[in-house]
């Protein structure tokens, strides 16, 4: 035998050693496939799920992964960026607590953290779904990383859920146009906007078709146009097909026509300087709506928002459902229901009294069911 | 998943044994091995070291492009040759305060969120490397050694770097004593060409978090007499905090030069 023939066998005999390699590995950070089917999960003990008679209690929030109004650096002027889990149950227990309060049947939510260690590592979604009465909820990452290597976040898994009672069927992820405004490396870390669907069936009605989106807050290009076109085209989709969905979510966006639209000066932090002379950029990312006033009118004109605009129009404060500021009032609206069927009469609610839980106020409205 | 790492780690030692070919292997590649630097020579790599022979007893070691950051130094003695087993052990101290709190900043960068502070660590590392010619071109070396840390105060158990590589090496700053064993084979392919493969077990003092296994593949060109060029694959195994151990595999990539 040769040399070149041993050789060979050392080549030959390390080669397998790429299997298990290749089989088992994670991507530092997680890229999407356009439609991707969500995380299922399921309580071990199930409560009996009620029996609607005509109208069914749709509710959105976004929880700000459980840490309420604490200064968080990303979006608070904060200078933390990890909460130990002592820190983070009190608002986690506080969000249930509302969520039992309102009693929502379905429930969508925006910002809620799987073992990430901003929030120590906690399931919040396990913990949520064992301490209420849903019995089933979908969940897809938005934003998730093994690690990244800014401002001490380190791993991040970060998503969007549909809790229900009843199962929840044909749960997918569908990606949402990256932002434009970020460079390839940023962009590789950073949150992948999406929108979570998903289907329930209630015994005596129609199916009804699930959508919970949250939208770019920071992009400062046409990002945001794109996720409303792309969920309006969802919309559409179900429209077309006869079916009745509910739809809502953070669309990160001002209703058509609001008085305020730029929040420069609300949000700005200590050290900071925007709409000054020099000043670059002019504006601060994610808090100038201007340009974007009307980014939102073909959902509004095409399905029934469950505060309609007329209604808003005429007492914009009372549908507030953001502030970065804790020790303010609510000063803007960014969170909606929709849906091409209707909503109960009066039956909408923007929850302001939940101040302290997360800078989203919840919004809920009662849809009515459509009998089989 | 280890049982079958160590089938093939055994199989490329045993195909070791069978080659034949003389190349230069330790003048290019003694480093983790029980082989000392020569007297007079040096070599260093961006990451990898920078290596002195004092002696042929005694070697030094600290990693130059690091020492402002974490700043260390180590020596390898030659404790002898018996039975054709080379034998060396290797003591290190080094302070990573500065490192992680370095690191512990806002931006890009910060790998460790800003609000934590360090205080005075000292990582005290021993251990035993013993080395056998298996074959005219190949080594098979195997190392087992502790670390413990002597700390100013205990760090936050959130402030760790809970990544492969990161989190086992710096797991005994913050709690436990770091117990470490593992062997490896290297030898030459053709005059220019090495390899290396290896296995590395780390085992934490501590009731959780504490087992992390890693395998390494690495693969030397000798681009001339001095310098190299080297790359390859390390595939890691660990319990980090956030509970699911898993599988990760990283690149690895090295120039090492030194004296001719």
């Amino acid at each position: 035998m040769n040399k070149s023939f041993y050789r060979k066998s050392i080549f030959l005999l390390l080669l397998p050693l790429l299997f298990p390699v290749l089989h088992s590995c994670e991507p530092l950070a997680t890229g999407f496939d356009d439609v991707e089917n969500a995380v299922m999960y399921s309580k071990t003990l199930k409560v009996t799920p009620p029996q609607p008679d005509s109208t069914l209690k749709v509710m959105t929030w976004n929880i700000r992964f459980g840490i309420g109004r604490q200064p968080w650096f990303g979006d608070a002027c904060g200078d933390n960026t990890v909460f130990k889990k002592e820190e983070v149950m009190p608002g986690l227990s506080a969000v249930v607590a509302r969520i039992n309060e309102v009693k929502p049947d379905i429930l969508f939510l925006q910002e809620c953290d799987i073992k990430s260690n901003r929030t120590a590592y906690i399931d919040e979604l396990q913990y949520i779904l064992d301490n209420t009465y849903f019995n089933y909820a979908a969940y897809v990452s938005e934003w998730k990383a093994e690690f990244i290597a800014s401002d001490g976040l380190g791993r991040m898994d970060m998503g969007q859920v549909i809790l229900s009672p009843w199962p929840i069927t044909d749960a997918k992820r569908i990606n949402l146009a990256l932002r434009g405004d970020q460079a390839g490396i940023i962009n590789y870390f950073y949150l992948h906007s999406c929108i979570i669907t998903g289907r329930i069936k209630i015994p005596g009605f129609k199916e009804i078709p699930l959508l919970n989106i949250h939208a770019s807050a920071f992009a400062t290009d046409d990002t945001k146009k794109k996720h409303y076109e792309e969920f309006k085209a969802e919309l559409d989709k179900l429209d077309a097909a006869g079916e009745y969905f509910i739809a809502g979510g953070d669309l990160n966006e001002l209703p058509p026509g609001s008085d305020s639209t730029d929040f420069c000066f609300e949000d700005m932090c200590p050290g900071e300087s925007f709409h000054q002379p020099g000043d670059d950029p002019q504006h601060k990312a994610g808090s100038d709506y201007s340009p974007e006033t009307d980014w939102l009118t073909p959902i509004y004109t095409a399905y029934k928002c469950a505060f309609p605009l007329n209604e808003y129009l005429l007492n914009q404060p009372a549908y507030f459902t953001h502030t970065t500021r804790p020790e303010h009032a609510w000063d803007r609206t960014l969170d909606y229901l929709f849906t091409n069927n209707r909503w109960r009469a009066g039956s909408a609610k923007t929850h302001q009294e939940f101040f302290n839980e997360s800078d989203h106020a919840p919004v809920s409205a009662d849809f009515v069911l459509i009998k089989e | 998943m280890i049982r079958k790492l160590i089938v093939c780690f055994t199989l490329v030692c045993c195909a070791n044994i069978l080659q034949a070919q003389d190349a230069p292997l330790l003048k290019k590649w003694s480093y983790n091995t029980a082989y000392q630097m020569p007297a007079g020579k040096w070599e260093s790599g961006i990451f990898q070291p920078f290596r002195y022979g004092i002696s042929d007893k005694l070697e030094v070691r600290t990693n130059v492009l690091m020492l402002p950051f974490f700043p260390g130094a180590g020596v390898k003695i030659a404790l002898g040759t018996k039975n054709n087993f080379v034998i060396a052990s290797e003591h290190s101290l080094s302070s990573p305060t500065p490192f992680l709190n370095f690191i512990s900043r806002k931006g890009i960068g910060g790998m460790i969120s800003p609000e934590y502070d360090f205080s005075f660590i000292l990582s005290v590392a021993n251990s035993i490397l013993v080395s056998r010619q298996i074959a005219p071109s190949a080594i098979l070396s195997a190392n087992a050694g502790f670390t413990f840390a002597l700390r100013g105060s205990k760090p936050d158990p959130q402030s760790t770097i809970d990544m492969p590589l990161f989190y086992p090496r710096m797991a005994h700053y913050y709690e436990g004593a770091s117990v470490k064993a593992g062997a490896a084979v290297k030898g030459s392919m053709c005059k220019k060409w090495f390899y290396e493969e290896g296995l590395q077990v780390f085992i934490i003092t501590r009731a959780e978090n504490n087992f992390f296994f890693e395998n390494n593949g690495t693969i030397m060109w000798a681009l001339g007499k001095s310098l190299r060029i080297k790359g390859g694959y390390v595939l890691a195994y660990g319990k980090y905090p956030y509970i699911t151990p898993k599988w990760q595999m990283w690149p690895t990539l090295d120039l090492v030069f030194g004296s001719r």
